[in-house]
Parts: C-alpha cells; sequence; structure tokens
C-alpha cells in the first residue's frame, strides 16, 4: 500500500524552490530518501507536502486521503535552525509540544503526555538533558529533542528535512538505529539528505530531486551513476570524482 | 512617608495602584512581543495611537465636556482605532508595497504622531485647556488618576492577563516554532493578530500613566530584565510581571520622596527609570550570563591556570619564587610545605597535569595530523580544562600510552583520579 501519493504538483512561489510537474508514491514501511543539490526544491516538497506552502497545482493524498483528515499520523521534523534556540524553554517543554495537537491548546499536560514525553526522551537518549534550557545543548543534542517531539506525536509516516546536517557521528548513529527501529515497527520514514555516501545504507527508496523529479524507486534501482549525473550536474559529479582521485593519488594507490 | 502611605492615601493610592496594574499588564504583553522578537511594534503603534487620543480628546470636550471617566473611555478608543490603522499601514507597507519590516515601522511612527501633533496644534487655538490635556499623553500623568481610572485599567489589565492564561501553549507553541505548530493543526497565522490585540489593550492602559512616548520601554523593559534570569517560560512571564509591578511601584515612590516638596518629578519618565536599572541590573548581575559572573569565573580561570603551571615548574624544579598569592593558594591546596617544597600531595597534582598535557599532544598529533612542533602551545591551554570524564575516554582512545610525541614519559594515571 502506498503511504503517500503526489500527482503533478508544482510549486512556484515568491520565496522558495521551484517545483515542477511532480509525481511520486511512497510505499509503507520504507526509509525514503529525497536527494537533490542545494536549491533543488528538497525542503519546498516536504513543505507543501505538510500544507506549509501552497502549491500551483497538483494532488496530495496520505493513506488516500487529503492531509488535513489525518493531519495528526503525519509528524514533522522541521531544520534544526529554523527556531531559536535562545527560547526560554526545557527541554522537556519542546519535546511536549508535540503532544499539544492532540491534547489541544488549552489543557494541563495529563500523566499520559508526561510519561510519553519522558519515553521519547529516553528513545533519543536525552533523559538526562530533560531539564536543560535548550540552547546550553549540542547540535545532536538538539537535533534528538526535534526528533523526540515528533515521536510523541505517535505518528506513522515522518517527514524529516535534513536531520543529519551539523550533528555528531554519535548522533547519527543513533539516529540512524531508531528510524530503522520504527519501520520495524511499520512507520514510514521520509528524509532529506544531502549526503550521497551514506545514501545505499540509509535508504530503502529514493526520490531524486533537481527542480523536476529525476527518478524515483527502490534505492538499487534508482541509485545510478546516470541518474546522480543527471540530478547533481556534470560540475559536482567533477568534483566529487576530483575529491577520490586525489584521496587515491595522496594514500598511494594510483 | 512609608510605603504604607501609597496604599492608604487617597490622593497616592490611585496613581499608585494604577501604575502598578498598568505596569503588569504591559510586562506580561512585553514577553510576547519580546520573544517575536517585535519590539519596536510596540514603539509603532503607540505613536500612532497619538492622533487618536487628540481627537478623543476634542470630541469628547465637544459632546461630553463635564464627565471625566467618559472622556477617558473616548480616548481610549480613540487610542485603540488609531493603534489599528497604525498597524494596518504597516501591513499594507510590508506586505503589498515590499518596505523592509525597519523602514516600514519608521515611517509609520513618524507619519501618524506627526499627524498627532498636527491636530494638536490646531487645538490649542480654540480650546488651550483641551491641547493641556491631550498633551498629557505624550509623557503620560499618573499624579491625577482617580479611583474609576484604576478600575478601568484594572478591568483591561485583568483581560490581558486572563488571555495570557488561557492562550498560553499557544502563544509558546507558535513563538518557538511556527510550521511545526501549523503541522500540529495549530493556526499560527492569528498569532499576530493576537499579538496586535494584546499590544494595543497594553498602550490604551499605559499611556494614561507613561505615555505614548515612553510607552514601549515599559513593554520591553521588564520582560528584558527578566530573561537573563531564569530559562522557563513560565517564571519568564512571571518575573517579568513582577518587575513590571516594583518599577510601578517604586517609579511613584520615588517621585513623591525624592523631590521633598520643593519641585514635583513625573511618574511616567521616573516609572520607565526604574525598569531601566533592572535591565541593567539584571544583565550586569545575573547568576549564568551576567557580566560580573563572567567576569569573576574569567578572572578565577586564569588564576587557576596560573596556579597550575607554578605547580608544574616547580615540579620540573624550574623555578622557586612566586607571587605571594599564587604561594599562598599553593599551601592552602596543601601543594607546598612551609620550606616552599612540593608535598606528596602536590607531586601528584603536578603529574596529573603532565600527563594531561602530553595525552593531549599525542591526541593532536595522532588524531588530529598536527605538527609535533607546534602541539606543545595548544596542549597548555588544553590541560587546565579537564574534567575525570574527558580524561577518561582521552585514555582509552590513546590506549594509554607512555611517551608523549616529543618523548617524554607520560605519568601513569594516579589512583585518586581514576
Amino acid at each position: 500500500m502506498n503511504i503517500l501519493e503526489v500527482e503533478q504538483l508544482t510549486v512556484n512561489y515568491e520565496k522558495t524552490s521551484v517545483l515542477w510537474d511532480i509525481n511520486f508514491v511512497v510505499p509503507e514501511k520504507t526509509i525514503v530518501g529525497i536527494l537533490g543539490p542545494n536549491g533543488a526544491g528538497k525542503s519546498t516538497l516536504l513543505k507543501a507536502l505538510l500544507g506549509l506552502v501552497k502549491p500551483i497545482s497538483g494532488h496530495i493524498s496520505f493513506f488516500g486521503k487529503p492531509l488535513s483528515e489525518v493531519r495528526q499520523k503525519v509528524g514533522y521534523v522541521p531544520q534544526r535552525s529554523s527556531v531559536d534556540w535562545d527560547f526560554p524553554i526545557t527541554a522537556f517543554d519542546l519535546v511536549l509540544m508535540g503532544r499539544y495537537g492532540k491534547m489541544g491548546l488549552l489543557k494541563w499536560a495529563s500523566k499520559e503526555d508526561k510519561e510519553a514525553t519522558r519515553q521519547a526522551l529516553s528513545q533519543v537518549e536525552m533523559l538526562q538533558f530533560a531539564d536543560r534550557q535548550i540552547g546550553q545543548l549540542s547540535g545532536g543534542q538538539q537535533q534528538r529533542l526535534f526528533i523526540a517531539r515528533a515521536l510523541v506525536q505517535d505518528a506513522d509516516v515522518y517527514l524529516l528535512d535534513e536531520p543529519f546536517a551539523g550533528i555528531d557521528m554519535a548522533t547519527e548513529k543513533t539516529l540512524v538505529d531508531l528510524f530503522d527501529t520504527l519501520r520495524k515497527k511499520g512507520k514510514t520514514i521520509v528524509i532529506v539528505h544531502h549526503n550521497l555516501a551514506s545514501t545505499e545504507t540509509y535508504f530503502d527508496w529514493l526520490i531524486l530531486l533537481n527542480t523536476c523529479l529525476i527518478a524515483t524507486g527502490p534505492v538499487g534501482d534508482v541509485f545510478t551513476q546516470q541518474n546522480i549525473w543527471r540530478t547533481y550536474g556534470r560540475s559536482s559529479i567533477l568534483l566529487d570524482e576530483a575529491a577520490i582521485k586525489a584521496k587515491n593519488k595522496t594514500s598511494g594507490l594510483l | 512617608m512609608t510605603f504604607l502611605d501609597f496604599f492608604t492615601d487617597p490622593i497616592l493610592r490611585p496613581s499608585t495602584v494604577g501604575c502598578m496594574l498598568m505596569c503588569f499588564a504591559s510586562a506580561l504583553v512585553g514577553v510576547v512581543v519580546f520573544l517575536r522578537k517585535r519590539s519596536l511594534i510596540g514603539e509603532t503603534l503607540s505613536h500612532a495611537s497619538f492622533p487618536g487620543v487628540v481627537i478623543g480628546v476634542f470630541l469628547s470636550a465637544l459632546l461630553i465636556p463635564f464627565s471625566d471617566e467618559l472622556i477617558a473611555l473616548a480616548i481610549l478608543c480613540g487610542a485603540f482605532l488609531f493603534a489599528f490603522l497604525g498597524l494596518k499601514a504597516l501591513n499594507f507597507l510590508e506586505n503589498r508595497l515590499r518596505v523592509k519590516a525597519d523602514s516600514a515601522l519608521c515611517f509609520v511612527l513618524a507619519s501618524f504622531f506627526g499627524l498627532g501633533i498636527l491636530i494638536a496644534s490646531r487645538l490649542q487655538q480654540s480650546y488651550p485647556l483641551w491641547y493641556k490635556q491631550a498633551l498629557t499623553f505624550l509623557y503620560g500623568q499618573a499624579a491625577t488618576m482617580t479611583n474609576m481610572h484604576v478600575i478601568i485599567y484594572g478591568c483591561f489589565g485583568l483581560v490581558i492577563l486572563g488571555f495570557i492564561l488561557y492562550f498560553y501553549r499557544y502563544l509558546e507553541a507558535v513563538n518557538f516554532d511556527p510550521s511545526f505548530s501549523e503541522t500540529l493543526g495549530i493556526r499560527s497565522k492569528r498569532l499576530d493578530e493576537m499579538m496586535f490585540f494584546l499590544i494595543v489593550l497594553a498602550i490604551v492602559v499605559g499611556i494614561r500613566s507613561v505615555g505614548v512616548v515612553l510607552m514601549a520601554g515599559m513593554l520591553i523593559g521588564p520582560a528584558v530584565a527578566a530573561r537573563p534570569l531564569t530559562n522557563q517560560l513560565p517564571y519568564h512571564f512571571a518575573l517579568s510581571g513582577l518587575f513590571g509591578v516594583v518599577s510601578g511601584f517604586l517609579g511613584n515612590y520615588l517621585s513623591v520622596v525624592i523631590p521633598k516638596g520643593e519641585y514635583s518629578l513625573p511618574t511616567g519618565p521616573m516609572i520607565l527609570m526604574v525598569s531601566s536599572s533592572f535591565c541593567f541590573l539584571s544583565l550586569l548581575l545575573a547568576p549564568r550570563s551576567g557580566l560580573v559572573n563572567r567576569y569573576v569565573r574569567m578572572r578565577r580561570f586564569s588564576f587557576q591556570c596560573a596556579v597550575e603551571n607554578a605547580l608544574k615548574s616547580l615540579w620540573k624544579e624550574e623555578r622557586r619564587s612566586f607571587s605571594p598569592l599564587i604561594r599562598w593558594q599553593l599551601k592552602r591546596k596543601k601543594w607546598i610545605d612551609q620550606s616552599r617544597h612540593l608535598t606528596p600531595l602536590g607531586k601528584a597534582a603536578a603529574e596529573n597535569i603532565i600527563r594531561l598535557h602530553r595525552l593531549w599532544e599525542v591526541y593532536l598529533v595522532d588524531y588530529m595530523g598536527q605538527k609535533v612542533e607546534k602541539v606543545h602551545r595548544t596542549a597548555e591551554e588544553l590541560e587546565h580544562l579537564m574534567s575525570p570524564e574527558l580524561e577518561r575516554e582521552l585514555t582509552e582512545l590513546l590506549h594509554n600510552p607512555r611517551h608523549d610525541p616529543h618523548h617524554q614519559p607520560i605519568p601513569p594515571a594516579h589512583v585518586e583520579s581514576t
């Protein structure tokens, strides 16, 4: 079954990158990577899926329904740099915000809400930092909080914008393991990503994007030299090749 | 005159209580505006309300010249209307004409305020008494408040308090992360409308006591003063409110007490001075980020470095004489004895520092690929900022080496540090 279906999506809004006639599906229980160069419209695509950016045309459905009917089943992790980390709240408060959709804005947090928050914090190994102000945490720890905030929502599909940007190795490992566990529980995870090196190990399904859809499908079929060339253009391929060559030269392999 | 007189004296009480209520309300609103990073919007809207105040005075002077309370209400309505027009003008400039936010704020502030002054001057010729009344709203006039004013402002203050309590979660979530809130189904676009509503309420309450010119300071001052003292939003609101109330009271108190009857000091500016002093003191003395504490911590660390370096040079037998302060500290830590020789405790401490220094050198050369002759200087700094956990990790990572890159032996870890 397809978790997400996108037909003829076009976005051309002043402040965002352009997206042109995008069609793809995302099957359930997969980890999906959205890849493309800077300015390709990766974040814009996520925002359009979530209704944060209004498309000019196109049809988007989650679980065969429009987003407004299944909002609570779709979790979002924005880019870490999109918020002000000086904001006076603790790690616990931040994660608790993931429950606001369910609990309503006018109620006190119930025992259940608090328990779910603590559980999500321990899932990302952040329970010991629950009372810290969010600005005192490292980049990796902040990213873990963002993930935990999506986890307490208990959604079925998660959309993450560059979760691996500017974090430490230990956090990256924790997150990759966590995504794997989530998939085993039947969740679907869509990740905007930019590092080609880890693509094959992290993802089952790919969406290659550069304003238009370049290719989509299982990672084995899609992640070919030719597709990457078409996505990233000749210039970046050249640079990558040069970098590999330089490395081999200096280590005496060539 | 005692503190209590300000709450019992029939002349002092209305102004004191009125100012405290007003400062409380605007301090709460200030937190929302401050976190939204739109501090200047208060400044602009309070100036924009001035023509409304003047027109309110003018119309009520013509139609209902004998009722003070009704005039007060007419002024509030006028202020509200023009603040609203100011906001519309602001949105129009920013969204339709694509003027940058700061220019739009300046433009609206100046043009509306200028309009107010023009209307007021016209008033001056025919109604000099009402002209004076309108001018009191420039810098505020707390002293002439009556009990009825206090009741009106008290009600407005309660509305603001209730509103913030009721929408607390909304304000928190949308102020922090509007896109995420939107995906939860929380309509983030309402925030600016709510903020406007709160600001205008605070302004119409506040201009009577501090005036349109100083109003923005009253909005932001307590919020800025409270921020370094807490990292939690509920406390930020509470502290800001407290600073507001105290500024309101002290402003009244000082403006009465300082002059000793010879001349009079205006209450509004005095309130502002008190709240600015809170800001200043808070930025200076806050426990974590305050300037004084940071300076003390800096000095303490450099002293610690000096003492540890002295200890090292004793261990290496390079130097024996140190400044009295360092000697005193070495003795206090029982690192040297009366004859200025290292005690066993001092020897252990010195070896630990040497060990850290050399471990860092190994790390810098082996893991960071730095040149052997360049690492000494970096290690010299790093050796002073070591926690036992970091040392353990470093030792494990490097497989507890015996020699540093300069082929000097690395002293083994001491029992007490492991």
